[in-house]
């Protein structure tokens, strides 16, 4: 089994958050494309993982970047002793044998190359080796995931029309308070009260989002910050070096962070 | 590590100091800060304005909120350093809470002065347990301003004010003992009412009862002179619905003090808001300012217009006029740049990044550094198809030069005297600033460009101003034209563009661009079709692209998608819905056009 590397063998830790768990079995049972959009760190790609677990799938993560190419996700031939050999990239690899393929933070990649995934995500369900010459069909147990942050979108950054209009969308956001302090408890390995307060914290910070502030707090800053106060730093200090200090160089921003943080506890 | 930690705020010592005022921070500094730390409390949003402390008559200040707008004083009297932050915190948290908590206002209907402010008491009691609840760090916030006025004094002559300060602090305090019935009867019934909280009724009977008992006690109270305890919280006056002059005199002065504010908004003298401008501080005008009239217009060119209506340009139908620019010294643009040396700082990392531009991939070249592999496959398979192979199967990185004029065009019309709410800060002051430090940092990496300004006065008049050339630095003489460029008049931008246009087309430069910064839709007074002049600029843009030069728009104005799409075409403007915070956005923006 050539993609045995990306089984994932034990459940990823994941809290459902509402119908996500069902909706996102029953776009896999038709294999549609699905686009996970939300804020950063609260857990989109956890999710992704626990349902490829769920579902006993492989499953290929790509994270992109502007420099990416379309051979970096389709292939390309290597030279080797004997000449050229083809090697797949992730994305045939995952149609070739029936992984789901997730394309981590898509809007970064340029849209030249995100419309590679085109004739996957319709009926053809085919992906066209031009270099090789070979047109792929798609296994029957691949499916595309692509995940983005609608808070980065700007003029520069944004995906086509034509790339949309394929996928059918969860809208992840945060957890809603009791939810999220179960999870920072549970990741950090905290107690629920200084959870509790972190997620208080968190909720704070995402107030000053549009007041100099592009996002608040994500769930994996809290994270981060309850295993530092596991790890006995103090609760100022660890949510001083886990969210102040990371979210924000501007002074004024920061010593209003600090006030607020102040209030919380 | 600037860390505020919890504790320090246990330790801190209130000083009633004397009543002499050093330098202390401006409120215009402050609000900013205030105004998010209210957001971030409450994910509130309230206009925060400054309470005129003129006269010396009121001796305590207080906050006064009407639901929307929190006016702040300018200074609490005997308050200062950090005293004085934490005083301001505690005030932004206590009106946040009643935004927060809040409900409709009270009816005064038949309640007597010191009822009302009884009433008012338990609310501002109940608002702050509630807010409490979800942010326990307020107790230490508000806590130190309980203690400061040292109630617990024996032998205080048991006043109205005294009584009702001590009744605030047993609302806040439970724990603590109290030697009155009266204090004991209101916390006990104030807290036995807690289920009750939401209905508004309950709080008033209750402040009913506790009126007629100090009634009954012959406690005199005067609604004159009353204040309220402690210092932070506000005058509640937004509590109350008052038809009539409101009873407590101190209601009334601080809605009359509201009403001053908004006429001083809009002040009638134009010098006296270019004081203003001119960077806060009250030296006269800036000298520079008359000896050669800046102000004698000269027409320099007729530009073509768009008449959208009968589908044809209407040749040299608006004249282009210019005048030797104002002056102001140019030290103030110094001081603009270190007003915020976090925003000169960062805009000057991020150009010099951009000006060393990010490595480029050069493929298929003779030499270089590694296989390209594409090459290198293809050539391999032309040897073995017997075809002469192309030699170039090398890449290289190389950084990438940029070739780039960009010339900056500000719309400087009379909307950019708005002011951005709440604070006494002017749209064009922040253009101002950002503009400077971008100037700044571009002129140190020797990027070229141009800065221009315009406003217009009918088609007659469109007044180009030449703030810096390309040619020029970015020193002491464009500097000092910068300070002086003062907003006012219209915004043709269509006519504004062309020129712009045509000074950038003249660079040889690989790429050219237009950046305009506008906060409105284009208008003049001698146009009444507000698509007229929309549909100029666009066609002003369509020329652009014509003649090689981009323009990319920066909008100031929240609600201008519709037109600023129309006119610089869907993905070719950003808009910025805070306006402060232009001068962080401004190199960002410029950073990613010049990729």
């Amino acid at each position: 089994m050539p993609l045995s590397a990306y089984q994932i063998a034990e459940e990823p830790y994941f809290e459902p958050q509402g119908g996500e768990v069902a909706l996102f079995s029953a776009a896999h049972a038709l294999r549609q494309p699905v686009m996970i959009k939300g804020p950063t760190g609260c857990g989109k790609t956890r999710f992704i993982e626990h349902m490829a677990w769920r579902l006993g799938r492989p499953l290929i993560t790509v994270a992109c970047h502007e420099d990416m190419t379309a051979s970096d996700l389709v292939g390309r031939y290597l030279l080797d002793a004997g000449g050229t050999a083809w090697h797949d990239g992730p994305l045939t690899l995952a149609v070739r044998h029936g992984a789901i393929c997730y394309l981590d933070e898509i809007v970064e990649a340029r849209q030249d190359t995100t419309v590679v995934v085109h004739p996957l995500t319709d009926d053809r369900r085919i992906l066209p080796l031009e270099k090789k010459n070979e047109l792929v069909r798609a296994h029957p147990d691949f499916q595309l995931v692509i995940s983005y942050n609608p808070g980065y979108q700007s003029v520069l950054k944004d995906l086509k029309e034509s790339t949309k209009q394929r996928f059918v969308a969860l809208d992840f956001a945060y957890p809603d308070a009791e939810r999220e302090a179960q999870i920072v408890a549970r990741e950090a390995g905290v107690a629920k009260d200084v959870a509790v307060l972190l997620v208080r914290i968190a909720e704070r910070t995402r107030n000053l989002k549009g007041h100099g502030l592009d996002e608040g707090a994500s769930t994996r800053m809290l994270i981060q910050a309850g295993r530092l106060i596991k790890q006995g730093v103090g609760l100022a200090e660890a949510c001083h070096v886990a969210l102040v200090l990371p979210i924000t160089d501007d002074m004024g921003v920061r010593e209003t962070l600090s006030d607020v943080i102040a209030a919380c506890a | 590590m600037t860390l505020s930690s919890p504790a320090k705020l246990d330790t801190s010592v209130l000083l009633p100091l004397e009543p002499e005022e050093e330098e202390e921070r401006p409120l215009s500094e402050r609000i900013p800060g205030l105004r998010r730390y209210l957001a971030g409390l409450y994910g509130a949003r309230a206009s925060l304005r400054a309470l005129p402390g003129e006269g010396g008559t009121q001796v305590a200040r207080r906050t006064s909120f009407d639901g929307r707008v929190l006016f702040l004083p300018e200074a609490y009297r005997g308050f200062r350093d950090e005293t004085a932050d934490r005083l301001y915190l505690a005030a932004v948290a206590h009106a946040g809470a009643h935004l927060a908590f809040g409900r409709a206002r009270f009816e005064p209907k038949s309640l007597k002065p010191l009822q009302i402010a009884l009433i008012s008491l338990l609310e501002d009691a109940r608002v702050e347990w509630l807010a409490m609840e979800a942010l326990p760090g307020l107790r230490r916030l508000w806590r130190p301003f309980h203690d400061a006025l040292a109630l617990d004094k024996d032998g205080a002559t048991a006043t109205a004010e005294v009584l009702m300060a001590r009744l605030a602090l047993a609302l806040f305090d439970p724990a603590r003992p109290l030697d009155n019935p009266w204090l004991a009867k209101g916390r006990d019934m104030f807290f036995a009412a807690m289920p009750e909280w939401d209905d508004p009724g309950a709080l008033r009977l209750l402040g009913s009862l506790l009126g007629n008992d100090l009634g009954q006690m012959r406690v005199q109270f005067n609604s004159k002179t009353y204040v309220v305890q402690p210092v932070y919280r506000d005058d509640n006056a937004g509590l109350w619905e008052f038809d009539r002059p409101p009873p407590p005199e101190e209601d009334d002065t601080s809605l009359a003090e509201a009403v001053r504010i908004e006429t001083r908004e809009k002040p009638p003298e134009p010098g006296e808001r270019e004081r203003r401008e001119a960077g806060g501080e009250s030296d006269p005008r800036p000298a520079s300012l008359s000896p050669l009239d800046p102000d004698q217009w000269i027409a320099v060119a007729r530009m073509p217009e768009w008449d959208h209506g009968a589908g044809r340009l209407r040749p040299d139908w608006a004249t282009i006029v210019e005048a030797t620019p104002r002056t102001a010294p140019a030290a103030l643009v110094e001081r603009w740049l270190e007003a915020r040396p976090d925003v000169a700082r960062r805009t000057a990392g991020l150009i010099r990044q951009a000006k060393v531009g990010r490595p480029a991939r050069l493929r298929r070249q003779g030499e270089g550094d590694r296989l390209d592999l594409d090459a290198a496959v293809r050539a391999a398979i032309d040897l073995r198809a017997g075809f002469d192979p192309d030699t170039r199967v090398f890449e290289r990185s190389a950084l990438s030069e940029r070739d780039l004029a960009m010339l900056v065009l500000l719309d400087i019309s009379e909307s950019t005297k708005d002011t951005i709410g709440g604070t006494a800060t002017s749209v064009f002051s922040v253009l101002r600033e950002a503009v400077a430090h971008l100037s700044a940092a571009l002129a140190e990496t020797g990027d070229r460009f141009a800065l221009h300004a315009f406003c217009s006065n009918g088609r007659d008049e469109v007044r180009y101003r030449r703030v810096k050339e390309f040619a020029e630095p970015f020193g002491n003489a464009a500097r000092s034209r910068l300070a002086g460029l003062r907003p006012g008049l219209s915004t043709r931008m269509g006519a504004a563009l062309r020129v712009a246009t045509r000074e950038a087309a003249r660079q040889l430069s690989h790429r050219r661009l237009v950046l305009v910064v506008t906060d409105g839709e284009p208008s003049d007074i001698d146009v009444t079709d507000p698509a007229y002049l929309v549909e100029d600029a666009r066609k002003a843009v369509q020329e652009a692209a014509g003649a090689g030069v981009d323009v990319f728009c920066v909008g100031l104005d929240k609600t201008g998608e519709t037109y600023l799409s129309r006119i610089f075409g869907r993905g070719n403007f950003v808009q910025i819905g805070k306006v402060e915070m232009l001068p962080d956005r401004l190199p960002q923006i410029y950073v990613r056009l010049t990729r």
